[in-house]
C-alpha cells in the first residue's frame, strides 16, 4: 500500500514539474529558448542585420536584449490576452528577449522583481504596475530606471503625467482610461434610443432606466472611470429623450467616494463573474426586474457582466430567445462576450485593443534595440499632448 | 397525566432545574443562555431589522420570504461542498489552503471539457474535442481534487508537516497550475458550457411551485454521505480520535496516516465536485474562480462550532454555520451596506462567534 | 569552611492526596558539596522547585547567608547567586553559545549589542573554568556535555555562590564525567556550595561531603560522606511503609505466554532484556527513573523500535511492528501519560471505550451501530464501576481513576491476553487505586498475564508475583515478590547506573 502510494506521489509530482516547466516556455524566454525559437538562425554570432548599425554602441549579439515585463497578475483575463499576443508578436522583432514576471497583484513583489531585475542588468523595464492611484508608487519605479540608466515602459495600467515627465527615457502606453466609460455610455445610450427599445427596457414607464453597477475593483482608477463616465455620457446623451439612468435600489451605497451622485453606487464585484454572479441573485431576490426596480446593468468588465448574465438566466431573462431581458454591458471584448453578443443574451461591450496595445509595446522596445529613442518612430500613434502618453482607441462591439 | 408526561420530559426537567434556581443562579443562567445562543440571537436581530427594513422601503420582496429563502440555500449549498471537505481536516487540528484553487482547477477542467462545440461556441478551448459523458467529467474533476488532498495528506501524515504549511505550498502550486491551464485558453474565461452540463447542475425540480436547482440536492446528499462517513463509520471515529489526541490514537492502534490521509482525500474530492457545480452554476470560469473562498469554508465550519483544538466538531454545526454565514452576506446586501463595512462586519461576527463559542468550553471548567 | 550559606527550614508542600515535602530541614555550607538523594517521588525536585520559586512552600523559610529569602520565579533566584543546571538543558539551541550565556542581559554598545563584549566576557569565563569551547559555535552542535559546561558557565556569570546539579552525569561518558567533577571541585573550592542530585551511588560516594536523603517527603538524616557506604544509603532510602491495603491475591500463575528474549531498543536506552510472562501472572517491572522500564513496554507494544531481539507469544516469534500489529496479537497497554497518550479528552466516554475496538461494531462491515457500541461501553461501566451519569459525559469530567477505569475498559473489549500497565495507579487517589488492584488481580484471575511497571515499590511487592528490576537499560535481576525486600529491589536498581 505504501509503495502504491510512494509510487502515485512520485508520478504526480513529475507531473508537477512537467506542468510548471510549460508555462515556463510561455512566460520566461531564457536564451536558449531564443535561439530554439528563431531556427532561421543557427549563428548567432553573425549579425542577420543586413543594416548598417547607425548607433555608436549596437547590441552585441541580435536577440539580446532584455526587457523585463512585470504584470499585475496573471489571473487577469484581459492582460492574459494581452501577454498571449505579446508573445505571439515577439517573433517579429527578432531582437527582443522578453521575460515576463507575475506580480501576483502585490505592489511589494513588483518592486522587487524590478529591483532584481535591474541587478540582473536588464535592457528594458516593461511596467503594468499594480497600484494605479498613487504617484510615489510609479516615481520610485522611475528613481530605480533612472538610478540604473536603464529606459522604462508603463503600460495598461496608467501612471500620472508627471511621472513619465519626471523621466526622459519613460513612456506609457494605455487606453485613454475614461475613454472606455464613455464608450460604455455611447453604446448604452445608442441602444435605448433605438426602436422602441425605452418603452421596452424603462419597464415601469417613470422615465427612469434603473441600473446595477458592477464595479472593478477598490482604488483602480479605471473602475472609477468606467463606473462614474459610463452613466455621465449616456446621461447626456440621452437628454430630451424622456429618460435618464438612475442607480436601482439594489446597488449598495458607500460614502466613501466622490459625492458627484454615480460613482458611490454600485456592487462591488472586482472584475470577478462568480462574484457577480451572487450579487445579483440576491439582488434579484430582494427586487423584480418586471417592476422596474433593476432595468439595466452595466458591468465595469465583461467577466462581471457575463456572471450577471448568468444569474439573470436563473430567473428566465436573457436567454437570447426573445423572451424577457435586461440589457447588459460590459468592457473588454473578450471572446465569450462576444459570443454572447451574437447570441443576444448580452447587448455591448467596449474593446480594449490588447493585441494593439502588445505591438505597440514591442515597438517601443524594438527603439531601444536599435539604439534609438524610446518614443521614436511613433508618429501613427495618438499621443497625448506634452506628455509621452500613447492611447490605444477603444471601439465599441454591439 | 399528561402534565406529569411533560414535566417528566426533557422542557420539564429543565424548567424544574431552572426553578429550583436562586436569584444568582437564574441570573447565571441567563448569562449562560445568551452565551450559548449569542450567535443565533445575533442573526435573528438581524434577521428581523433587515425585514423592518424591506417594508419601509418598500422592496418588490420582503427577507423573511419565499424568495430570499431559496437564494440563501442556493447560496449555502454551493458553498457547502468546500466546508464539508474543509471541516474534517480542520477536526484534525490541521486546515486547508489549497482547497479554493483545487476547486477552481476542477472548476476550469471540466468547463474546458464540457464546451459547446465550435459552430455554437467559436471560443473552444479544445476545438477538436468531443464532449465525454458529463458523468465521467464529474469523476475526473473528482479524482483530480482526490489526488491533490492525497498529496496534501500524505505530507501533512508522512512528514509530521504542519497542514498549513503543506497546503500553502499546494495552493502555490495549483494556483500556477490554473493559470497555465487557463493559459492554455488565451487567458480568457472559459465558458459556453453544453446546455446538458448546465441543465445537470441548474436543473430544476419544481416542489410546491418553487424550482429547487439539482445543485441543491447533491448538497443534501453530499451532506448525507459526509455524516455517514463522520458517525457510523470507522474511518469518523478514527478522525475524531486523532484530532482529539493523535498520540493516544496511534496508542490505540489507529493508523493516524491512513486516517489523515483519508481525510485529506475525501476534502480533495469534495473540492473536485465543488469545482464541477462551480463551473456550471457560474457559467463562465477564469484564473479567480474559487480564489480565496476556502477562508470562507474555514470561517463557516468555525462559526458552526468546528473547534481547531481539534476532535470537536459536527456536521450539522458546519451546515449551520454554511448557512449562517450566507444569511449575513445576503442580509447586509440587502440593507445596501457598503462592501468594505460589510467586510468589517462578517470578520467582527465570525470573531464573535467563535469566542463565544469557546467560552462554551471555558465555562466548563 | 563551616559556613552556612543556605539554611532550608521546615519546608512542607502538599498537592492534592499526596504530602510531597514534610518539615524538611538542610544547611548547606560553603564550600561543600552536598548530595541528595532519594526514590522517585521522595521529595528531591519538589524541594528544588520551591526553592527556586516554581511551587510555592505551604510552610517554612529559606535564608541565604542568615537572610531571609523568598523567591517567586528563578530569575530571582539566579540574580541572588542560586543557579540550577537543569538535567533536560533549558537552551535556545538554534543561538550561540554566548547568546545563550548572557541571553535576557546582552551587554549594550552604543550600536546595540556589544557582541565584542560579550565574547570577551565569555571566553573569560571559560578560559577560567578550563572549558574549551568557541563562545561563537552555535548551541545545537555541541555535546551535551559542552552543553552542560555552557550552563555551569552561566550559573558561574551570574557569580553563583550556590549551583544545583540534577542528574548531571546521566547522559555523560566516564572522561566527560571526570571533566564536570573536576569543575564542580573546582566551583567548591572557590567557596561555592554545591547541591548533587543523583541516583549513582558510585558518584555520590566518590564526591560529597554531605548526602542527605529523603524518603516520601520527609528529611530521613543528612550524613557525611565518610560515614557512608552503599548499602547504608540503600537502607535509608527504603523501608517505606507498606501501608496500602491491597486485596487478597488469587490468581495462579500457569504455562508460559510470552517469552522476550534479548530485547534491545533502536532509539532508546533498552539493552538486551530477556524474561518470561505466564498466564495468570502479574510480572512487576521496578526501577529508577529513566532504568528503561516505559521504554521496555513500548518496544514490546510497537510504540518504539525494536533494534533486535525476539518477541514470542504462544511459541510463536511476533513482530509488533506497530500498535495496530501488537493489538491484533493479543496485546493491550496502558500509558504512563493518561493525559497525553490515553485519553481523547474532548470525547465522551462511549467514544473512549470503543475506539480501539471500533472494527467490531461494524453491521455487514459498512456501518457502526450505536446500540452494540452503547451496550459495550455499558457493560464497562457497569463492570469497572466508572462513576458517571453518562456515556455521553466527556471524559475530561472524570476523575483521574474514573480516566483510567475508561482506558482500561477499552483495553479489556478488545479481548487481548497480555496487559501492559505503565504506572496504572499515578495520580490516583486511595480508593481508586484499590479498585485498579483488584481489577488487575480479576484479569489475572481469569488467566490474562499482566506486566505492571510502577516506581512504588510497596505497590509492586503487594500486588505481584514476580518483579523484574531494571537498571539503566538492563535487566538487573529478577525476584520473588514473596521473598524480596524494598533494598534488594534498590540494590539491583542500582546496579548499573
Amino acid at each position: 500500500m505504501k509503495k502504491i502510494l510512494a509510487l502515485i506521489l512520485a508520478v504526480m509530482m513529475l507531473a508537477t514539474v512537467v506542468a510548471c516547466a510549460a508555462p515556463a516556455d510561455i512566460t520566461t524566454d531564457t536564451p536558449a529558448d531564443t535561439t530554439t525559437d528563431t531556427p532561421v538562425d543557427p549563428e548567432p554570432d553573425v549579425d542577420p542585420d543586413p543594416e548598417p548599425e547607425p548607433t555608436p554602441e549596437p547590441p552585441v549579439e541580435a536577440g539580446e536584449l532584455r526587457a523585463d515585463v512585470f504584470w499585475y497578475t496573471f489571473a487577469d483575463t484581459f492582460l492574459a490576452s494581452v501577454r498571449n499576443d505579446m508573445i505571439e508578436l515577439e517573433a517579429q522583432f527578432p531582437n527582443l528577449n522578453l521575460v515576463h514576471h507575475d506580480s501576483m497583484d502585490s505592489q511589494a513583489t513588483q518592486t522587487e522583481q524590478i529591483q532584481t531585475a535591474v541587478m540582473q542588468g536588464t535592457d528594458l523595464l516593461i511596467v503594468n504596475i499594480v497600484t494605479t492611484g498613487a504617484e510615489d508608487v510609479a516615481m520610485n519605479i522611475v528613481e530605480i530606471a533612472r538610478n540604473a540608466g536603464v529606459p522604462v515602459l508603463f503600460f495598461n495600467r496608467e501612471v500620472s503625467d508627471a511621472v513619465i515627465q519626471s523621466y526622459d527615457d519613460s513612456a506609457f502606453i494605455g487606453t485613454w482610461a475614461p475613454e472606455a466609460g464613455e464608450f460604455q455610455g455611447q453604446a448604452i445610450a445608442e441602444f435605448l434610443l433605438e426602436g422602441n427599445n425605452i418603452e421596452t427596457f424603462d419597464v415601469d414607464g417613470d422615465g427612469y432606466v434603473r441600473y446595477i453597477m458592477l464595479r472593478g475593483e477598490h482604488g483602480n482608477m479605471e473602475a472609477f472611470y468606467r463606473t462614474l463616465y459610463s452613466v455621465q455620457v449616456a446621461n447626456r446623451l440621452l437628454e430630451g429623450s424622456g429618460v435618464q439612468l438612475v442607480p436601482s435600489v439594489a446597488n449598495e451605497t458607500s460614502t466613501l467616494y466622490d459625492d458627484d451622485g454615480i460613482s458611490n453606487y454600485f456592487l462591488y464585484a472586482n472584475w470577478s463573474a462568480t462574484e457577480a454572479f451572487t450579487l445579483v441573485n440576491t439582488a434579484l431576490s430582494a427586487h423584480s426586474p418586471e417592476a422596474g426596480d433593476i432595468e439595466l446593468v452595466i458591468a465595469n468588465n465583461d467577466d462581471a457582466a457575463l456572471g450577471a448574465i448568468q444569474a439573470l438566466q436563473e430567473i428566465g431573462f436573457n436567454l437570447g430567445d426573445g423572451g424577457p431581458m435586461i440589457p447588459v454591458f460590459g468592457v473588454d471584448a473578450t471572446d465569450v462576450a462576444v459570443i454572447a453578443i451574437n447570441n443576444g443574451t448580452m447587448t455591448g461591450t467596449v474593446m480594449q485593443d490588447g493585441r494593439g496595445m502588445a505591438l505597440a509595446v514591442l515597438e517601443l522596445a524594438n527603439n531601444i534595440a536599435n539604439g534609438e529613442h524610446l518614443m521614436a518612430n511613433t508618429g501613427h500613434h495618438n499621443i497625448d499632448a506634452g506628455v509621452a502618453k500613447i492611447r490605444i482607441p477603444h471601439t465599441i462591439v454591439n | 397525566m399528561e402534565k406529569k408526561a411533560f414535566l417528566s420530559g426533557f422542557i420539564g426537567r429543565r424548567w424544574q432545574e431552572y426553578t429550583a434556581l436562586d436569584g444568582r443562579g437564574k441570573a447565571m443562567w441567563w448569562r449562560d443562555f445568551f452565551i450559548r445562543n449569542a450567535i443565533y440571537i445575533i442573526i435573528i436581530v438581524l434577521v428581523i431589522y433587515v425585514q423592518h427594513f424591506s417594508i419601509v422601503n418598500n422592496f418588490a420582496n420582503r427577507f423573511i420570504s419565499f424568495g430570499s429563502m431559496i437564494d440563501i440555500i442556493n447560496r449555502s449549498s454551493a458553498s457547502l461542498f468546500l466546508a464539508l471537505g474543509v471541516g474534517g481536516i480542520i477536526v484534525l487540528t490541521g486546515t486547508d489552503l489549497s482547497a479554493g484553487r483545487v476547486m477552481g482547477l476542477a472548476a476550469c477542467v471540466a468547463a474546458s471539457l464540457l464546451q459547446n462545440p465550435v459552430d455554437i461556441f467559436p471560443a473552444k478551448m479544445f476545438p477538436n474535442l468531443t464532449a465525454p459523458p458529463i458523468i465521467l467529467v464529474m469523476l475526473f474533476v473528482m479524482v483530480i481534487g482526490g489526488i491533490f488532498g492525497l498529496f496534501n495528506g500524505y505530507f501533512v501524515a508522512k512528514f509530521k508537516l504542519h497542514p498549513f504549511i503543506v497546503t500553502l505550498s499546494t495552493m502555490i502550486i495549483v494556483n500556477g497550475i490554473v493559470l497555465w491551464y487557463v493559459g492554455l485558453n488565451g487567458g480568457s474565461p472559459i465558458a459556453g458550457l453544453m446546455p446538458e452540463y448546465g441543465q445537470f447542475v441548474r436543473g430544476t425540480v419544481t416542489i410546491a411551485g418553487t424550482p429547487v436547482p439539482f445543485f441543491v440536492f447533491y448538497a443534501i446528499i453530499a451532506t448525507a454521505i459526509m455524516w455517514f462517513i463522520w458517525n457510523k463509520t470507522t474511518l469518523g471515529k478514527n478522525m475524531y480520535a486523532v484530532g482529539a489526541n493523535a498520540e493516544a490514537a496511534n496508542v490505540s492502534g489507529i493508523s493516524v496516516k491512513m486516517t489523515t490521509i483519508l481525510i485529506f482525500m475525501i476534502g480533495g474530492i469534495l473540492y473536485g465536485f465543488s469545482g464541477f457545480v462551480e463551473a456550471a452554476r457560474i457559467g463562465s470560469n477564469s484564473a479567480t474562480t474559487g480564489f480565496m473562498s476556502e477562508l470562507d469554508a474555514i470561517a463557516a465550519c468555525v462559526i458552526g462550532g468546528v473547534s481547531f483544538t481539534g476532535g470537536v466538531g459536527k456536521i450539522r454545526g458546519i451546515v449551520t454555520g454554511v448557512i449562517l454565514l450566507q444569511i449575513i452576506a445576503v442580509a447586509l446586501q440587502w440593507l445596501g451596506v457598503s462592501s468594505d463595512v460589510r467586510l468589517i462586519i462578517t470578520g467582527g461576527i465570525i470573531l464573535a462567534a467563535v469566542s463565544l463559542d469557546m467560552q462554551k468550553y471555558l465555562a466548563k471548567k | 569552611m563551616d559556613k552556612i550559606l543556605l539554611e532550608i527550614k521546615n519546608v512542607s508542600k502538599s498537592f492534592p492526596g499526596v504530602k510531597a515535602l514534610d518539615g524538611v530541614s538542610v544547611n548547606l555550607r560553603a564550600g561543600t558539596i552536598h548530595s541528595l538523594m532519594g526514590e522517585n517521588g521522595a521529595g528531591k525536585s519538589t524541594l528544588m522547585k520551591c526553592l527556586f520559586g516554581i511551587y510555592h512552600e505551604d510552610s517554612g523559610e529559606f535564608f541565604l547567608e542568615g537572610k531571609k529569602v523568598r523567591f517567586s520565579n528563578p530569575k530571582q533566584a539566579l540574580e541572588r547567586g542560586i543557579s540550577m543546571v537543569h538535567q533536560e538543558l533549558n537552551q535556545v539551541h538554534t543561538r550561540s553559545v554566548m547568546e545563550n550565556i548572557w541571553l535576557g542581559r546582552f551587554p549594550l554598545g552604543i550600536t546595540g549589542v556589544d557582541h565584542k563584549k560579550m565574547y570577551r566576557d565569555t571566553k573569560a569565563i571559560f578560559d577560567d573554568l578550563n572549558i574549551s569551547i568557541d563562545p561563537k559555535s552555535i548551541i545545537s552542535t555541541l555535546s551535551v556535555s559542552q552543553r552542560q559546561m555552557v550552563e555551569i558557565a552561566k550559573a558561574v556569570s551570574f557569580s553563583s555562590k550556590i549551583i544545583v546539579f540534577d542528574e548531571p552525569t546521566s547522559s555523560l561518558s566516564n572522561v566527560e564525567v571526570e571533566h564536570l567533577f573536576r569543575i564542580i571541585y573546582d566551583l567548591r573550592d572557590r567557596g561555592c556550595a554545591i547541591v548533587y542530585i543523583s541516583h549513582r551511588m558510585n558518584e555520590i560516594l566518590q564526591i560529597s561531603d554531605e548526602v542527605t536523603v529523603l524518603r516520601d517527603g520527609k528529611l530521613v538524616a543528612t550524613t557525611p560522606a565518610t560515614e557512608l557506604t552503599t548499602d547504608k544509603i540503600i537502607t535509608q532510602m527504603v523501608g517505606r511503609e507498606l501501608s496500602n491495603v491491597y486485596p487478597p491475591k488469587n490468581n495462579i500463575p500457569s504455562k508460559v505466554i510470552l517469552k522476550v528474549e534479548e530485547l534491545t531498543a533502536l532509539y532508546q536506552n533498552l539493552r538486551d532484556v530477556s524474561f518470561e510472562l505466564r498466564s495468570g501472572e502479574i510480572l512487576g517491572v521496578a526501577g529508577l527513573v529513566g532504568a528503561g522500564r516505559t521504554e521496555m513496554l513500548e518496544t514490546i507494544f510497537g510504540l518504539a523500535t525494536r533494534k533486535s531481539g525476539k518477541i514470542i507469544k504462544n511459541g510463536r516469534a511476533i513482530r509488533n511492528k506497530n500498535s495496530r500489529q501488537a493489538k491484533r496479537n493479543g496485546f493491550a497497554i496502558l500509558t504512563e501519560e493518561r493525559r497525553t497518550t490515553g485519553i481523547f479528552g474532548v470525547l465522551n466516554i462511549r467514544e473512549n471505550t470503543t475506539i480501539a475496538n471500533i472494527k467490531n461494531y461494524l453491521v455487514k462491515k459498512i456501518y457502526l451501530s450505536n446500540r452494540k457500541m452503547s451496550a459495550d461501553t455499558k457493560w464497562s461501566i457497569d463492570k469497572f464501576r466508572v462513576k458517571t451519569h453518562s456515556q455521553s459525559a466527556k471524559i475530561n469530567t472524570l476523575s483521574g481513576g474514573n480516566q483510567q477505569k475508561v482506558i482500561i475498559g477499552r483495553w479489556v473489549l478488545t479481548n487481548p491476553d497480555i496487559y501492559l500497565f505503565d504506572e496504572p495507579t499515578r495520580g490516583i487517589d486511595v480508593g481508586a487505586k484499590y479498585e485498579i488492584y483488584q481489577l488487575m488481580l480479576d484479569l489475572a484471575g481469569d488467566g490474562k498475564a499482566i506486566i505492571m511497571v510502577s516506581s512504588e515499590l510497596p505497590e509492586l511487592l503487594g500486588v505481584c508475583d514476580r518483579i523484574l528490576v531494571m537498571s539503566n537499560g538492563y535487566l538487573s535481576g529478577t525476584v520473588d515478590a514473596k521473598n524480596t525486600s524494598q533494598e534488594e529491589i534498590m540494590l539491583l536498581a542500582a546496579k548499573h547506573v
